[in-house]
């Protein structure tokens, strides 16, 4: 069974939702609690920020949902700790935030370019980790381009990846922008170990375009004698699976010509909160709550619930 | 070169070795970064900048793969270089904190940062990171006809928040006319007060050496131009004309005319397969306000496609592509071509 086939079957199985804290009011923590609120089988208790006046804390007060301005410490002062704990704050900031909360016991999504946990890309490493308690989302552009460049891997011998994606600049936030370094060396990285590939290299443009450019990933390989035709078929599978949890994915271009193959992913956004420009939240996000809806079907966590509540 | 009293100063800051790579799919090999950089210390010339087109970290299949890698760059024009102060240019995203890190380690002078006109928090943290290693940053508004003059002042100061000890916008498409130039580099003058400002030009229009003056009258202090105007499309201010331009306006530059002279003749022989001209192309991606390094691309796709690059470049500037977005351009040439009239339409 390929991990994509098991991705949709998280949902019906749950009994009891898990609960849930967001740490993180930006952008992508916005689209993350919208996404959380309408998901039955995770009961969202806290959304945490810094900033009292965010617009991300407001959004979460008009969906009924609890908040605080009390960031990370107001997560550890919970009476019971949450079962699932999403971070989108920085990725800095989830280095001082995972040794805190790992004693917890509780499920760590990071959503945050950290390199902390360990990676998950859905339609490749399936949404269950084996082991550990935080779980990595890589990058928007690493969530594009992992399934591709694994596939394409997996079929022709690459010997070079180049990913470069382009994100509109106002839903570029602060930690995204403090955060390059850091997206640059864990997309190539995932690229690396998703492909076996070791000649890698990411690139990240913050587009101000107006209209705002829509979430693309420009996909170049390095590959001997690539047929198009195989190629196009090998890249419309994978995208396939990733469309089963963000449909908005899309192969735009895909060419081959000599030793080059290029590939162009875009990303349109299906969410309550994002404009439609915005797929790189939105795969990221998508691809963290179903990471989430996953373990509230699993066994050990369901004993777990049982003696807390 | 003679002239009247001491004039006020201005730094002249040279590209050529960097912004040149453009114009030949940034190829230029270690002897012709050495000779060139040679002849420029010899004119006295004060920056002398290395580097991938698109800077440290940016050789790549999206924008071009660089015949020398970013290291060997930088040692062969370190070592060429015995007055002049040696620049690198960086854009967040494509270089990092490392590549900055290995660039101060070559004895780097001047590091520049460049983000688009109204993304200055991108360099934020490079900023901050050459501030605290002690090295002199500068932040450089690109694309900057796309931005108002309050606006181009704004995201100045914020770059000199970050730490930046110089800031300046780059004509990146060669749409200023001199009256453009002066009202952005007045507002930002006036923004930063005693932190110098910069301006570098592209010569699309042909105004790049009378916009560079009306920088300097406006009150920018560090002004760019390379030898034989080297760089894509109708390529940058040329240098050889610019410094006694200024010289004659009144500004010293410190530079010996002769040596320069020398120095832009030496550019043409080994650097180039000829000086930059104001082609139709360059013409029209000025006028459409589009980053001249998509020239090539646009021309090779174009041609393949059957469509008129003209329409593509203009159809580029209503998209407002930026540097780095080379993957539109296949986009634009697809549109442009399916919506071409085919023979069996009769039309």
């Amino acid at each position: 069974m390929s991990p994509a086939a098991g991705l949709r079957s998280a949902r019906p199985e749950v009994a009891e939702p898990v609960t849930v804290a967001v740490i993180g009011t930006g952008a992508i923590g916005r689209d993350l609690v919208s996404k959380i609120d309408r998901s039955p089988a995770l009961d969202c208790r806290l959304v945490a920020g810094r900033n009292p006046e965010s617009a991300g804390l407001r959004y979460a007060e008009s969906l009924g949902l609890a908040t605080t301005a009390g960031g990370i410490e107001a997560v550890l002062s919970a009476p019971r700790p949450f079962d699932v704990v999403f971070d989108a704050t920085s990725a800095a900031s989830h280095r001082d935030h995972w040794p805190l909360l790992e004693p917890l016991g509780t499920l760590v999504i990071d959503l945050t370019p950290s390199k902390v946990g360990q990676m998950v890309a859905p339609t490749v490493t399936g949404v269950s980790p084996a082991t550990g308690r935080n779980v990595n989302l890589i990058s928007c552009g690493g969530q594009a381009s992992v399934p591709v460049v694994h596939a394409l891997a997996a079929h022709f011998p690459v010997t070079y990846f180049e990913v470069v994606s382009t994100v509109a600049s106002d839903v570029a936030g602060r930690a995204t922008r403090l955060n390059l370094d850091e997206y640059v060396a864990t997309t190539g990285n995932a690229v690396t170990a998703f492909s076996g590939v070791t000649d890698v290299k990411a690139i990240l443009n913050i587009s101000p375009a107006v209209p705002p450019a829509t979430f693309r990933t420009a996909i170049h390989a390095r590959t001997a004698g690539a047929d198009p035709v195989a190629v196009r078929a090998v890249v419309d599978r994978a995208a396939e699976q990733v469309r089963s949890f963000a449909p908005g994915y899309e192969v735009i271009a895909c060419t081959a010509v000599d030793d080059l193959v290029t590939i162009t992913l875009q990303v349109t956004a299906h969410s309550d909160v994002l404009p439609p420009y915005a797929g790189n939240l939105d795969i990221i996000n998508s691809a963290a709550v179903m990471v989430a809806e996953q373990y509230a079907t699993r066994p050990d966590r369901a004993c777990r619930t049982g003696v807390t509540s | 070169m003679k002239h009247n009293g001491p004039g006020k100063p201005v730094v002249i800051h040279d590209p050529t070795l960097r912004d040149g790579q453009h114009a030949v799919r940034h190829q230029l090999g270690l002897t012709a970064l050495s000779r060139y950089a040679r002849a420029a210390d010899a004119a006295r010339v004060p920056v002398v900048e290395v580097g991938h087109g698109n800077g440290l970290g940016a050789s790549s299949l999206q924008v071009g793969q660089a015949a020398v890698s970013d290291d060997e760059m930088l040692s062969t024009v370190r070592e060429a270089l015995g007055h002049s102060r040696m620049g690198v240019f960086m854009l967040p995203g494509w270089g990092t904190c490392d590549d900055l890190r290995r660039a101060i380690a070559h004895g780097v002078d001047v590091f520049r940062i460049g983000v688009h006109a109204t993304e200055a928090s991108l360099a934020e943290r490079h900023l901050g990171f050459l501030r605290d290693a002690g090295a002199e940053a500068h932040c450089l508004l690109m694309m900057s006809h796309m931005a108002s003059p309050g606006e181009l002042a704004e995201q100045a100061a914020r770059a000199v928040g970050y730490g930046a000890q110089g800031v300046g916008i780059m004509d990146s498409a060669g749409h200023f006319l001199p009256a453009d130039v002066t009202a952005r580099i007045g507002a930002i003058v006036e923004a930063v007060g005693t932190v110098p400002v910069a301006f570098h030009g592209h010569d699309n229009l042909g105004m790049a050496v009378a916009n560079s003056v009306a920088a300097a009258d406006a009150g920018a202090l560090i002004i760019d131009g390379c030898a034989r105007g080297f760089g894509a499309g109708a390529g940058n201010t040329q240098l050889e004309v610019l410094v006694p331009v200024l010289e004659r306006s009144g500004y010293a530059t410190g530079i010996d005319l002769y040596a320069l002279l020398d120095a832009a003749e030496l550019a043409e022989r080994e650097l180039m397969p000829a000086p930059p001209v104001t082609a139709s192309m360059s013409i029209v991606s000025g006028l459409a306000g589009v980053f001249s390094g998509f020239k090539h691309r646009v021309v090779e796709l174009s041609a393949a496609a059957g469509v008129d690059p003209r329409d593509v470049f203009f159809e580029l500037g209503r998209r407002q592509a930026i540097a780095g977005q080379e993957d539109l351009i296949v986009d634009v040439v697809a549109e442009l071509g399916s919506r071409r009239p085919t023979a069996d339409d009769g039309s």
